[in-house]
């Protein structure tokens, strides 16, 4: 994936078009509030410059913001990926409980979120290799 | 598990980044595994090995704890 944009662009890149889409959706919203979207930009912008050169750093996290990372820099930023999963679920769970608990209306956004992190789960497993025939 | 990796490595006067460039990894991960932080994937190690004109066997020891440093 990605694999048309030199390795060091890639995670630049990606993280400028999530910060583009953040603005313009504040921008489309619309209100008092647009001028979030410019911050955003902003906001934007110092993070993909900082990505970039994180990315040129002779370090572990120089070499996944860099998109060369080794097989145990790869299995390191695995690991943190799938304990900020298990931190999502966790305060997903928290939130949810909290809400019903409090009999708030804004229960429903943690339960899409633990839906989403369950279905992410099984979908790894079935996806690499748990469902494999014996 | 004990590995001769530093050792190899001092023998033939290879630096870490040296090591790590004829390798294809990083110098943290020369690192990681000369310190047995890190155990390397099958074809990690056999192509440690090689690289010194080793087996496996010879180069990685299971039955000895790693170096602490």
């Amino acid at each position: 994936m990605l694999t048309f944009i030199r390795p060091g662009l890639r995670k630049p890149a990606v993280s400028a078009l999530a910060g583009l889409v953040f603005a313009a959706a504040w921008l489309v919203r619309g209100g008092p509030l647009w001028w979030i979207s410019i911050m955003a930009v902003i906001a934007t912008a110092v993070r993909v410059i900082s990505l970039y050169r994180l990315g040129t750093q002779d370090t572990d996290e120089g070499a996944l913001a860099g998109s060369r990372a080794d097989e145990r820099q790869t299995l390191v930023g695995l690991r943190s990926r799938a304990l900020a999963c298990n931190i999502a679920a966790v305060a997903s769970f928290i939130g949810l409980t909290a809400a019903i608990a409090g009999r708030a209306n804004w229960w429903w956004p943690f339960l899409v979120i633990l839906a989403v992190t369950g279905f992410g789960y099984l979908f790894g497993l079935s996806s690499y290799g748990s469902g494999e025939p014996d | 598990m004990r590995n001769r990796v530093r050792e190899q490595r001092t023998q033939q006067g290879l630096s870490q980044a040296e090591l790590a460039s004829a390798l294809g990894v990083s110098r943290q991960t020369v690192i990681s595994i000369e310190s047995g932080r890190y155990l390397p994937s099958l074809p990690l190690a056999f192509a440690i090995a090689r690289f010194f004109g080793m087996t496996v066997d010879k180069m990685f020891d299971p039955d000895q704890e790693a170096d602490s440093c």
